[in-house]
């Protein structure tokens, strides 16, 4: 039995024209037994960042916490919203501060980030193991107990350039198939497009078995 | 009687007198006040800072003095007051850079800085067994928020921005010169010019490389900001904040 | 073995649990009542390793009520679940974690809205419609997917409940006998017979 197994639970992210999505499974199970299928694993942190959480769900919820915590606390000190650059590397010093005793989550980071000097919104993507090792990709990242399955079916369906609402469709797709080969994660799914002007989030319905 | 380690009974020097002043603070600003004179003045495209630099014998190796410091690749500080209170915030400033790039892979903005070693000072006003630090410091930094961003910091641990500020035994002269001066379109290396001049103004002794620190902020251009904040050659964070060199120096003041 | 159920019905929680005090393979009491009340309209089921369970559950009540007096007010469900949540949460990282699962229950009477929340030792927590502790939810999980209507009144609730009940009697080997049932609603907490 793998701590990181015990919840189930999946999540992905992708990188699309001048827009990200992230989208995880609503799945909360105690091993093979499902406890709930409304269980939200992915957290806004800004106005276009999001945070992916999967793993060990206590640890779910400690960390949106103490992330919420934190990003409040930047946002008033430093009076400006926080990059997710800045925040990618926030997530990294948190979960490596637990280097001996780590929180179960092995986070995943979506936004836009803005150049200080152009203004212009550039689509970032970035995913960390339980410790905090950064893996910034250009295409996708995937994390959860379904994350074999989510980098064969993204392999093969993602292509650069996607404009967002299909980018919503291959983000979708490669979730929900991947999932359904998952015994620990599925139930349904949720989806975010983070756009230049708006969030898009959307709730599926999947194959409930 | 306290203990060793002060106890709960120790009371902070830092005591209100009747009239409402703490009396040590206003002591600690007479230090600033026998200290010499720093300037700051920020342009369009930069800020310069500058102090005064004397030594009590010239039998003393001046080369070891260092009043404006680089405290991370973007913000240098200068301050008018004791040397050694100023070595220990330094310490402390630097650290609290690094602290803070090590959490968020960047390096504070100026305010955020200049908010930390405020804070500090304004502790050593409140704290048992501790006196206030005998020091006011100009604080010059650029970050891609705000810009480049001038603040002075007062042993009380209040801190101003300010356009162009002085402090020191000089400072009230040194002001009114820089009022009189100042502009709002005035370029960095005006100010630089502008900054000597106003040392120059009751300058004991002769001016020299030797005699004068500069530190000077400059603004990346967008082509450099668009970079990113890295040096992709060395993987280091582009300085905007730097000291000239004696020889530098040496040429601003033969113009 | 303990067992304990929760539904989310129309405006009211039902909440039940068994009333065994085991150790060991021997029953030491058949009359336990597993469920707090922490305030006026929260209830608060928990099991788990016999001594943690009612040590935690003190603990929590005594909390829940310091806040009642302190502020003249009660914690709303939602605040008591993620304070109750932070507890065990906090305590699974240190040196003797409690072992304590729980199933909170109450009404919101700001908002006129039941809530049940599933709470176990690691200090996971959902907001679900229906909810188990214990060996039962492997039966009671499956029924309730069924028959659970968030919509019933308190008899269709406590009918499920029936269900639910009986289904662990027939088919778990350590079925518990006796079980205390309590319901919340905006009236307050009240002790129901099956």
């Amino acid at each position: 039995m793998s701590i990181m197994e015990y919840n189930g639970g999946s999540v992905i992210a992708m990188v699309g024209k001048d827009c990200v999505a992230i989208a995880s499974d609503l799945r909360l199970g105690n091993q093979a037994l499902t406890v709930a299928t409304n269980f939200e694993k992915i957290f806004p942190v800004t106005d276009r960042i999001y945070i992916g959480l999967p793993g060990l769900a206590t640890d779910v919820t400690t960390l949106r916490e103490r992330f919420r915590y934190r990003v409040n606390m930047y946002t008033i000190k430093e009076s400006r919203t926080i990059e997710p650059s800045t925040f990618a590397h926030l997530v990294s010093s948190t979960l490596y501060e637990r280097r001996f005793g780590p929180y179960f989550i092995e986070p995943i980071i979506a936004g836009l980030e803005r150049n200080p000097a152009t203004g212009e919104l550039s689509p970032y993507i970035a995913g960390a193991d339980l410790i905090g090792c950064l893996n910034f990709a250009k295409d996708f990242v995937v994390a959860g107990t379904a994350s074999d399955k989510l980098f064969g079916v993204a392999e093969g369906l993602w292509e650069p350039g996607l404009e967002p609402e299909d980018l919503f469709e291959t983000i979708s797709q490669t979730l929900l198939n991947a999932v359904d080969r998952d015994a620990y994660s599925g139930w349904g799914a949720i989806v975010h497009v983070i756009t230049k002007d708006k969030v898009i989030s959307r709730t599926l319905k999947g194959r409930m078995d | 009687m306290a203990s060793a380690d002060g106890g709960a009974y120790s009371f902070s020097l830092t005591t209100f007198s009747p009239s409402g002043k703490l009396v040590q603070i206003e002591h600690a600003l007479a230090a600033v006040s026998a200290g010499t004179t720093s300037l700051g003045i920020k342009a369009t495209n930069g800020i310069v800072i500058a102090t005064e630099k004397k030594s009590s014998s010239i039998l003393i190796d001046d080369s070891m003095l260092e009043k404006v410091a680089v405290i991370c690749p973007n913000i240098g500080i200068v301050y008018s007051g004791m040397g050694p209170d100023f070595r220990i915030l330094v310490a402390k400033a630097r650290k609290s850079a690094q602290a803070y790039w090590k959490i968020y892979g960047e390096y504070p903005p100026t305010l955020v800085l200049t908010q930390e070693v405020a804070t500090l000072m304004q502790e050593a006003t409140q704290s048992g067994g501790v006196r206030p630090y005998g020091v006011s410091l100009l604080v010059a930094g650029w970050d891609a928020t705000r810009g480049p961003m001038l603040y002075q910091v007062d042993p009380s641990g209040s801190f101003w921005a300010w356009k162009a500020s002085a402090i020191g035994k000089n400072m009230v002269n040194a002001k009114t010169f820089l009022e009189k001066r100042y502009n709002d379109d005035i370029g960095l290396e005006d100010a630089i010019h502008t900054a000597l001049l106003t040392l120059k103004e009751g300058f004991e002794g002769q001016m020299t490389e030797k005699t004068i620190e500069i530190g000077v902020v400059s603004v990346p251009t967008p082509a450099e900001g668009e970079t990113g904040k890295v040096d992709t050659a060395t993987a280091r964070p582009k300085p905007t904040f730097r000291k000239l060199t004696e020889e530098e120096v040496r040429d601003y003041l033969a113009l | 073995m303990e067992c304990s159920f929760a539904l989310v019905g129309k405006d009211y929680v039902l909440v039940a649990a068994d009333t065994t005090a085991a150790r060991s393979i021997v029953k030491m009491k058949v009359d336990e009542d597993k469920i707090k009340t922490l305030s006026p309209h929260l209830l608060m089921a928990y099991s788990g390793e016999p001594g943690d369970t009612v040590q935690f559950a003190e603990y929590i009540e005594r909390n829940i009520r310091l806040y009642h007096i302190r502020n003249f007010h009660p914690l709303r469900p939602q605040s008591a679940a993620a304070w109750v949540r932070r507890s065990l949460a906090q305590s699974l990282r240190s040196r003797s974690p409690y072992t304590v699962n729980l199933l909170l229950g109450g009404y919101d009477v700001a908002s006129d809205a039941p809530h049940l929340y599933w709470i176990d030792y690691l200090g996971t927590q959902a907001a679900v419609p229906f909810a188990s502790h214990g060996y039962g939810s492997y039966f009671a999980l499956s029924l309730l997917d069924r028959y659970h209507n968030p919509d019933g009144t308190l008899e269709e609730g406590l009918a499920t409940l029936r269900r639910v009940i009986d289904e662990t009697a027939k088919r778990l080997v350590v079925a518990p006998g006796n079980y205390k049932v309590k319901v919340v609603d905006k009236n307050g907490v009240r002790e129901v017979a099956l």
